[in-house]
């Protein structure tokens, strides 16, 4: 294939440079018929004689038979087969020759091509995202109201002279107030696509490596396999702190190459910056392995009813590698899925993984009911709570706050709260099912501005809909 | 006998407008603002015709609408849904649970009213 571009290559140069073909075949050494074979790409040309040619022509060898012109050349003959191109019918046997005799074009065309392909994914993922988006939807649904009372009164005024003047005043303030409501929502609207734009790029990194571990169930069976080796040198008797500390370097010692290759092959994980997050948590992932090995880990978790702290204590593991263990469990029927989420004390959440039907928040500014928040405030003490979303479904949240980093006498101290979330039914398959129906399900929402509770003593802002 | 309509709404700017409305067409109305009050009335008091909203507290007005379909009350009882999604899927949602007609937020006057009289078997005005 590549020898192809040779060929149209070697002439265009040489007759830009307005050396005959004679002249070139007596330098390089090789008669003017030959010359003409290989430019005409009926002979192959290599080794010396390429070098030769090259160096007559003042090109690298990279330029004439390089790598680079081999992936242009997939890159078009891609393009080539695309559908919404082929009423076009581009000649796919003369991409070598366009390579060869437009190098310039052909490249533009290929960097088009992939921007195009690129800003389609873009459009069509921030088209999902905002059909998905829940203020949106809130916000959508708040205006169309406000417009249906204006026009419905408006149209009344208008179409009813006759109407006494009580009720006329009646439909003349609910215009008034409509308008107001509706000026505050177009004005929040205006607002979220402001922060949506400067925010779009930050939030990306984080998107992607949710996205790599969403693809992949949660779990990577190649880290699986080679932290499980590693688990036989970890220290038994130490402390989990140091255990950890023990895995980490291992991890890092000897995991690289498969943490690494994951990233490299995923097609989730695209910017450097993702990469570099997908690296730590992925690294993450592999202490976790190292110090909680499968398949042990899903035994002793099962036994222990899935109580977090329980397993902890008979892995001698951290807490949260017990938190984050459970959310990589294999998925099966008689397994409970985990999802899970680690907040800091200002509310900001540092690692999600969601499961089907509960959205977890993705900035600050979320329902404070949820026991994870409240968890900060008494760290150490795990707690449940039977919540019920403003759809009516049921979940169940157990959390519990930890001290980050090494506790040192006059020192700052600082929290974060772990928090797993289940469903209702599959609560009842751990220990936190345990006399789940005797309870009264707590109403929460996910944030006060799309929340449709009203009299919820704990609103810090108000809704943005019409009534 | 006058025609007897049970609006279930919970925005009172529109229950005014459209409580106003019906009565200019000569027509009885009664109001309820959430989705569980809504369905005691349509299968207590069988009205001529339902004017459901979609977004209610309680139950919403498709699980209202299911609901009255599923009891002998109200499995023929004309139903008008009201919706401020106008997507196609809602209009899909509604007909599964048996609406009779389907209406996007902003609604006309005139097209609401007629359609309320039509379905009370009226002679639109």
């Amino acid at each position: 294939m590549a020898s192809s571009i040779v060929g149209p290559r070697i002439r265009e140069r040489r007759r830009s440079l307005g050396i005959t073909q004679v002249e070139l075949a007596r330098r390089v050494g090789v008669s003017a018929s030959y010359l003409n074979l290989i430019e005409r790409n009926r002979r192959r040309i290599a080794g010396a004689l390429l070098q030769r040619v090259a160096r007559e022509l003042g090109m690298r060898l990279d330029q004439l038979d390089g790598a680079a012109e081999r992936r242009l050349m997939d890159r078009l003959a891609e393009l080539a087969i695309e559908p919404r191109l082929a009423t076009h019918t581009p000649e796919v046997d003369a991409i070598a020759e366009l390579i060869g005799r437009y190098p310039g074009w052909a490249a533009t065309l290929a960097v088009l091509s992939r921007s195009e392909r690129d800003a389609t994914e873009l459009a069509r993922t921030l088209s999902d995202r905002l059909s998905h988006d829940p203020f949106l939807g809130e916000a959508i649904h708040a205006m169309l109201t406000n417009v249906a009372a204006i026009r419905s009164a408006s149209e009344i005024l208008t179409s009813f002279p006759d109407i006494e003047p009580e009720r006329r005043s009646r439909f003349e303030t609910a215009i008034y107030d409509e308008s107001q409501r509706l000026s505050n929502v177009a004005e929040a609207l205006a607002g979220y696509f402001d922060k949506a734009h400067t925010a779009a790029r930050a939030a990306t990194p984080g998107d992607e490596v949710e996205a790599l571990f969403e693809a992949n169930a949660n779990r990577f069976a190649d880290i699986e396999m080679a932290a499980a080796k590693l688990a036989t040198e970890i220290p038994e008797g130490e402390a989990p702190a140091a255990r950890r500390d023990a895995a980490k370097r291992l991890v890092q010692s000897s995991l690289s190459d498969a943490v690494g290759g994951i990233i490299a092959a995923s097609d989730e994980v695209d910017t450097e910056r993702a990469a570099a997050r997908a690296k730590e948590e992925l690294e993450h992932y592999a202490i976790d392995a190292a110090l909680a090995p499968e398949p042990a880990f899903s035994m002793i978790a099962k036994r222990a009813g899935y109580d977090v702290e329980e397993i902890a204590e008979t892995l001698r593991v951290p807490i949260e590698t017990a938190f984050r263990r459970l959310t990589t469990l294999p998925r099966g029927k008689e397994i409970p899925r985990f999802g899970y989420l680690c907040v800091n004390a200002a509310g900001q959440p540092l690692v999600r993984r969601e499961i089907d039907g509960l959205f977890l928040p993705r900035t600050g500014g979320a329902c404070p009911l949820w026991s994870v928040f409240r968890a900060i405030g008494r760290p150490g003490e795990a707690n449940r709570q039977l919540v019920e979303l403003p759809s009516g479904e049921h979940y169940v949240f157990v959390a519990r706050a930890r001290e980050m980093g090494r506790a040192r006498f006059g020192s700052p101290r600082s929290y974060v709260a772990d928090m797993l979330a289940m469903t209702e039914i599959d609560a009842r398959q751990t220990i936190y099912g345990e006399r789940l129906s005797n309870e009264a399900p707590e109403p929460v929402g996910f944030a006060c501005r799309i929340c449709p509770r009203e009299d919820c003593e704990h609103r810090a802002i108000d809704r943005l809909t019409g009534g | 006998m006058v025609k007897r309509i049970l609006l279930a709404e919970d925005e009172p700017n529109i229950v005014e407008s459209i409580s106003f409305l019906l009565k200019r067409a000569g027509l009885d109305v009664d109001t309820e603002t959430d989705g569980v009050a809504a369905l005691s009335s349509a299968l207590e008091n069988t009205p001529d015709v339902v004017i459901l909203d979609v977004m209610m507290p309680g139950i919403d007005g498709f699980e209202a609408l299911r609901r009255l379909r599923a009891d002998e009350r109200g499995r023929d009882v004309p139903v008008v849904v009201l919706s401020a999604k106008g997507q196609r899927t809602m209009r899909e949602t509604a007909e599964e649970a048996g609406a009779n007609v389907f209406m996007a937020k902003p609604f006309s006057n005139a097209e609401l009213v007629d359609t309320v009289l039509r379905l009370a078997g009226e002679e639109p005005t």
